[in-house]
């Protein structure tokens, strides 16, 4: 009774004109995002946070969900028709959809995938509705070391999902750390890494990193190796989007296995959207009766990955609303969002902001239906935005970038530290260091530190804290094994190769 | 790319172990619990682990032929110049105008547009920055010398 009162309040908030506006606004630019290249759903939103400052933050947090569920859609678009993934989480789409494009069911792929994210997306919200508020109650009983013990569980998953060798993945962890404890110690008031430079002594603001990282960054990246791509050059028409019976019985099942390891990635701390659908497309292929189809056109290989990676990226929405912890850059962006229009998402947020968590996933609901609506009738439009000149928009990003920064304090400081972490991660992933590491640790460094100390206080300097109650031990063996996992991978490969050899 | 990569480690080596240094400045345990300098100590010595086996990877490892420059950095480098005058004029020429220039030249610089149209795409940059960010969401973007 209680989640149909609640469903009732947030469809009265999302259905209001100014909230379908945002939303159709979010969704219609996470597609546009999502079509064009050098620029991703954390640096749109990043980018777009200074806009927000005159918004009602229920507004602005259904606008930039959108931004993010919508971002799969458009990177769909260009995996298909250009062999080239808006996004990373599209990236398994290339390997049939642009198969599929080659043999003429261009149409035929975008409609699976828009169909399978809507599928998926929406038993998704249906599940984000029943798991948040649990999980919110659950979280209550939670104190710092439980807290503490849930960031190091984060910080290890990130070795296993983080997609890279996992002591480059750990030093890029360690600096999101440094950075966050850069400026006057809350609890002792002494300054940290600020060197005299006044405007250090506040911290480095989470928005300034994240406009320098990902929006300058890729600024230089894109320049640098620009992408070759080379359109499908059939017209298409709307009959080519229906999909045949054989095509709808292959893929029917791919999508509900696709939304269902969606669902659970997801909600993992830093599983991510990649992982999501990357696992999806190995399993659907695992379960196939000819995996040799995959990657020759195979329908449900467009379908799995796609009804993961809108799943997921709606389920990463419960780990942020009901435990504060981000578990993608994009969901670490908007807790930045959150914090920075005064809001402090967590167990207590269900009860304090009911009008916006409902709003919210009701709103998902009203995106999705837009995003599938946008995706039969709207593609030859976003197909057109393939030919927009990366020069006219490298400078908007720019501007964008130098903008947010600067609105963070009014300070020109801010400006010249952005394009100093534009370098960083130019650099960064030139070098191949992972950079999404770095940005969670950022988020969550304060709240790890923070948790450490007050756990430490309350058991005057005990350990022994973190290993006896039971959540804390729970999150602290997990964050163990996460650690652990390259070695024991490393073992494991060790062992089969002496089988190998001996047999 | 190694040359890159063993200068990389050895920078991350040793901002790990200036790390650990200027901790020792601050207080490793207060009456409260640990102190200011508990975490920030962790991290140096975490830095510098990482740092060094990094740096043991790239010792072991071949010098690859792939250079960390390609022919798309001089552009990109020209492109960074661009941004750091545009900087540095936002004090005289103000936000609006500086960053509409920069969107001009920028696209002169990538694209070969054609003068007028970057001249009018830098106007339109101008006018529109100043007023959705100064007027519309009250941003108080600083104006320059001529007060826009």
């Amino acid at each position: 009774m209680d989640l149909l009162h609640n469903l009732h309040t947030g469809f009265s908030i999302a259905l209001t004109w100014v909230n379908l506006f945002y939303c159709s606004v979010g969704v219609l630019v996470g597609q546009v995002i999502g079509v064009l290249p050098g620029i991703g759903a954390p640096t749109a939103i990043a980018l777009l946070l200074p806009l927000t400052f005159a918004i009602n933050p229920t507004s602005a947090i259904i606008m930039f969900a959108g931004i993010y569920y919508g971002v799969a859609y458009g990177g769909t678009i260009t995996s298909v028709l250009i062999n080239v993934p808006g996004e990373s989480s599209t990236v398994m789409t290339c390997i049939d959809g642009y198969q599929m494009a080659l043999k003429g069911r261009a149409g035929a792929a975008l409609s699976i995938a828009a169909i399978g994210s809507w599928i998926a997306g929406t038993a998704s919200v249906i599940l984000l509705m029943t798991f948040a508020p649990a999980l919110a109650r659950f979280a209550l009983r939670f104190g710092p070391s439980e807290y503490f013990s849930l960031a190091l569980m984060a910080f290890g998953l990130l070795t296993v999902f983080g997609g890279g060798p996992p002591v480059r993945i750990i030093l890029s962890t360690l600096l999101g750390l440094l950075i966050a404890v850069i400026g006057l110690d809350v609890v002792s008031g002494a300054p940290r890494f600020a060197f005299g430079i006044p405007q250090l002594l506040g911290g480095i603001d989470f928005i300034v990193v994240i406009c320098g990282i990902f929006g300058v960054a890729e600024v230089f990246n894109s320049i640098e190796e620009p992408e070759e791509t080379s359109l499908v050059k059939d017209k298409m028409h709307l009959r080519d989007l229906f999909l045949t019976w054989e095509e709808w019985v292959a893929s029917r099942w791919a999508i509900v296995r696709g939304g269902v390891i969606g669902f659970f990635i997801g909600l993992i701390p830093a599983g991510g959207i990649t992982t999501a659908s990357f696992l999806a497309y190995l399993a659907e292929k695992r379960y196939s009766k000819h995996p040799e189809r995959f990657g020759t056109g195979a329908i449900e290989g467009v379908a799995a990955p796609e009804s993961a990676n809108n799943s997921a990226s709606i389920s990463g929405f419960a780990p942020l609303l009901a435990l504060g912890i981000p578990g993608s850059p994009t969901t670490a962006v908007m807790l930045a969002g959150f914090m920075m229009w005064g809001i402090r998402p967590g167990p207590l947020l269900f009860q304090t902001n009911p009008e916006m968590v409902w709003g919210l996933i009701s709103s998902m609901y009203v995106g999705n239906f837009m995003l599938l609506l946008m995706n039969i009738f709207l593609i030859p439009a976003f197909v057109a935005m393939l030919r927009v000149p990366y020069s006219c928009l490298m400078g908007f990003i720019v501007i964008f970038a130098s903008i947010g920064a600067f609105s963070v304090n009014n300070n020109l400081f801010d400006v010249w530290m952005m394009l100093g972490f534009g370098l960083l991660g130019y650099v960064m992933k030139k070098l191949e260091y992972p950079i999404v590491p770095l940005v969670l640790a950022m988020v969550l460094g304060r709240l790890a530190e923070n948790s450490l100390r007050q756990a430490l206080m309350i058991s005057g300097g005990s350990l022994a804290i973190f290993f006896t109650r039971p959540f804390s031990l729970m999150f602290v063996i997990a964050a163990i094994l996460a650690y652990l996992s390259p070695l024991i991978r490393w073992a494991l490969r060790g062992r089969h190769r002496v089988d190998v050899t001996m047999t | 790319m190694w040359v890159a990569n063993f200068i990389a480690a050895v920078i991350a080596l040793v901002l790990g172990l200036a790390v650990i240094i200027f901790s020792f400045q601050l207080a490793y345990m207060s009456e409260y619990g640990p102190g200011p300098a508990f975490l920030p100590r962790w991290i140096g010595i975490g830095i510098t682990a990482c740092a060094l086996v990094i740096l043991a990877q790239v010792l072991r490892k071949n010098r690859k032929a792939e250079e960390f420059f390609k022919p798309g950095t001089r552009l990109g480098v020209k492109i960074l110049i661009e941004i750091i005058i545009t900087f540095l004029f936002f004090p005289v020429l103000g936000f609006s105008i500086a960053l509409g220039i920069f969107t001009g030249v920028a696209m002169r610089t990538m694209g070969k547009h054609r003068w007028i149209s970057c001249g009018l795409t830098a106007a339109v940059t101008a006018v529109s920055v100043h007023f959705l960010f100064g007027h519309y969401l009250d941003i108080p973007l600083p104006t320059g010398m001529i007060g826009f």
